[in-house]
Order: C-alpha cells, then structure tokens, then sequence
C-alpha cells in the first residue's frame, strides 16, 4: 500500500509539539500531541476503509465470475442447442410440407386428364349432359389452379432457408459468447476484449432482417433489376 | 423437347429445402437435369469435372461462399463462359454490384417467385444464344 502521507498535516502537529516543547508548555504539548494522534488515526482509518473497498470489489468480481461461468457452461449451450432444435424441426416441416404438396400433385394432374379424356371423347355417354360437361370442365380448371397453389406452397417453403440463415447467424455469434465468457471466466480481470467475429460482405451477411444492421440493402428484386440495369447488365 | 431443356444445371445451397424447392421448380420449367451441390468447396470439382451448362448458387454458405465460386468460375478457362445465376438472401447494394462486377449473369433474391426465377434463366438463355 503505497497511499502518500499528508504531510502538511504532520507538519503543522510536529510544529504545534515543538513550540510546546520549546516554551515548556506542557498543556500545549498534550494538545499538540493530541493532534498529531488524529493526524496518525486519521491515515489509519483511510487505509481501513481503501481495503473494504477492495475487499467489496473482489467479492463482487467473485459473483461476476461465478455468474459468468454459469453461463459459459450452461445457458450459453443451451440456447445453442435450442436454435439447433429450431433449425432442425423448420427443415423437417418444410421437407414434409413438400412431400405432402409432391404427392398432391399428381393427383390433381391424373383428376384434371381424366375429366379432360371424358370431355374429349363424343362417344362418350357425359359428354351428352350438359351439367356433366360444366362439372368436368370446372374439374379440369380447378385441378390447375390446384396444382399451381401447390406449387406456391412448396415454394413458400423457402422460409427455412431465410430463417435458417438468420438462426445460423445467431448460432455464431452464440459460439463467440460462449467462447469469450469461457475465456472471461478463466481470466479474472474482466476487462478483456471481446473481438466479435466480423462479418464481411464477401462471406456474406444473410437476409435483411427487420431492424437489424440497418444498411443499404435494397428492397426488392425490382430494385435489384433497375440497379443490374444501372450498371449496363 | 426442346435442346435447352437438355441443359444440366448445379444448383449450389447449403439449404437442402432450397435445393430442393429450386429442383422442383427447374423440373417445372422442363429442365430435368439438376445436380445439387451444398456448398462451393463441393461444387467446384464438380464444375470442373463434369459437363454443366448453367449454374445457380446461393450466396451465404459455409466452405466457400457463392461470390468466392463466381470468381473460381470466371478464373476458370474451361468455365469462364458458363452462366451464372445468383440466388440469394443478400440484398445490399454493394454486394450486387461486386457480384455484377465479378461477372454474375443473373440475380435473383430470395424470397423469390418461380416466374422471376423463369424469367431470368430465359433471360441469361437468350443473351447467351445470341452472343
């Protein structure tokens, strides 16, 4: 502990004693003496009170550590592995949904050519009823616009990939946390630097998301065919 | 059927729902010969090694990035000429011009639509037939 003394306080005690001694005022001295005593109790107690401070400090960086490891060791991999989860149960959505929509469409396919051979052949006895001819006919129209619906669905699919991308990034970031608080739990000074992993633009930085890196991203395939267009594509 | 829906394309996405939602939809177009590649590192060789005539890649992937297979391409002799359609989720204005300027033949961004995605194609197509 390397705390200055005040000397100027010493100074004006050690004076007031030398005086006392020099007159052989012996109340003065006992008041001189006094003095520097509070001078003394003085620095005594401002290094008490620096220690409890540092005690305090410490045993809170204790709770900060503790806490940190807690996270580092738990919550951290368990918010990955529950991104994980997300991402896996959105694949296998999307992949049954197209399943689903798959095996649809060639039902709609074989209804639609049915009604549309039973339309086609004069020989045939609906082709005589004219209620029978409007119903395959409404048949043969449906079954299209069916099939093109499924095929929006399949495409609206897509979500996985955006939402995957965006969790992805989440995930790395989730890695570098966990890495940085293993790396701060290990090192009790938490005053480190916590380099993010940067993202640059030739690596990629996934879909726009609402709020979040606000940039110069364009708002849609319109915009991207007019800025192609700009630069002579 | 015609000659172009011969053609063979890669499709390249670490999204195995993109892949396939891309594949189905080439099916649609009349084009049944797709491969599937998930990342660049995978696709490259194959490029490389085998007889592709169009080439549609996402950008964001792990291993190599769809930018970094651009280049690969255009560096390529053999493939410098191959069309080259990025599909994609990245929208900043500068990441389009660098994919312009490392000479992407189409792009496209994600969510998309199957005519978009059968315009552009037609669009590369047609240019490429008549340079």
């Amino acid at each position: 502990m390397s705390e200055s003394l005040d000397i100027d306080a010493y100074a004006h005690a050690v004076a007031a004693l030398a005086a006392a001694l020099a007159s052989r005022d012996q109340q003065a001295f006992r008041t001189a003496l006094s003095a520097f005593d509070s001078v003394r109790d003085g620095e005594v107690l401002t290094g008490v009170r620096k220690v409890t401070v540092e005690l305090q400090s410490a045993l809170q960086r204790f709770e900060v550590d503790s806490r940190l490891i807690g996270l580092a060791q738990h919550q951290v991999p368990d918010a990955r592995r529950r991104l994980a989860h997300v991402m896996k149960l959105t694949s296998e959505a999307a992949h049954q949904t197209m399943d689903l929509a798959e095996q649809c469409t060639p039902l709609a396919e074989n209804i639609a050519g049915d009604a549309a051979k039973m339309l086609e052949s004069p020989a045939s006895r609906v082709a005589a009823d004219a209620q029978v001819v409007s119903f395959l006919q409404r048949v043969v129209e449906g079954m299209g616009l069916l099939r093109a619906r499924l095929t929006e669905v399949r495409l609206a699919q897509g979500f996985q990939d955006l939402t995957g991308q965006i969790v992805g990034s989440v995930l790395d970031l989730v890695d570098e946390l966990e890495r940085a608080l293993g790396e701060l739990a290990r090192i009790t000074d938490a005053a480190g630097g916590m380099a993010a992993k940067e993202q640059t633009i030739s690596r990629g930085l996934g879909p726009t998301v609402p709020g979040v890196g606000k940039g110069d991203a364009l708002a849609g395939q319109q915009d991207v065919d007019a800025l192609l267009q700009a630069l002579g594509m | 059927m015609s000659a172009q829906q011969n053609l063979n394309f890669l499709v390249v996405d670490d999204f195995s729902t993109m892949r396939r939602i891309i594949k189905n939809l080439l099916n649609d177009l009349g084009y049944a010969n797709v491969t599937e590649a998930d990342d660049g590192t995978t696709a490259l060789p194959l490029l490389k090694g085998g007889q592709f005539d169009f080439l549609i890649t996402d950008w964001n992937m792990p291993g190599m990035p769809g930018l970094e297979l651009l280049k690969q391409v255009r560096a390529d002799e053999r493939l410098a000429k191959l069309p080259v359609l990025m599909l994609t989720a990245e929208a900043k204005r500068e990441q389009i011009v660098e994919a312009a300027q490392a000479g992407v033949n189409g792009y496209v961004i994600k969510p998309f639509t199957a005519a978009t995605l059968k315009e552009k194609i037609d669009k590369i197509l047609s240019a490429q037939a008549a340079a």
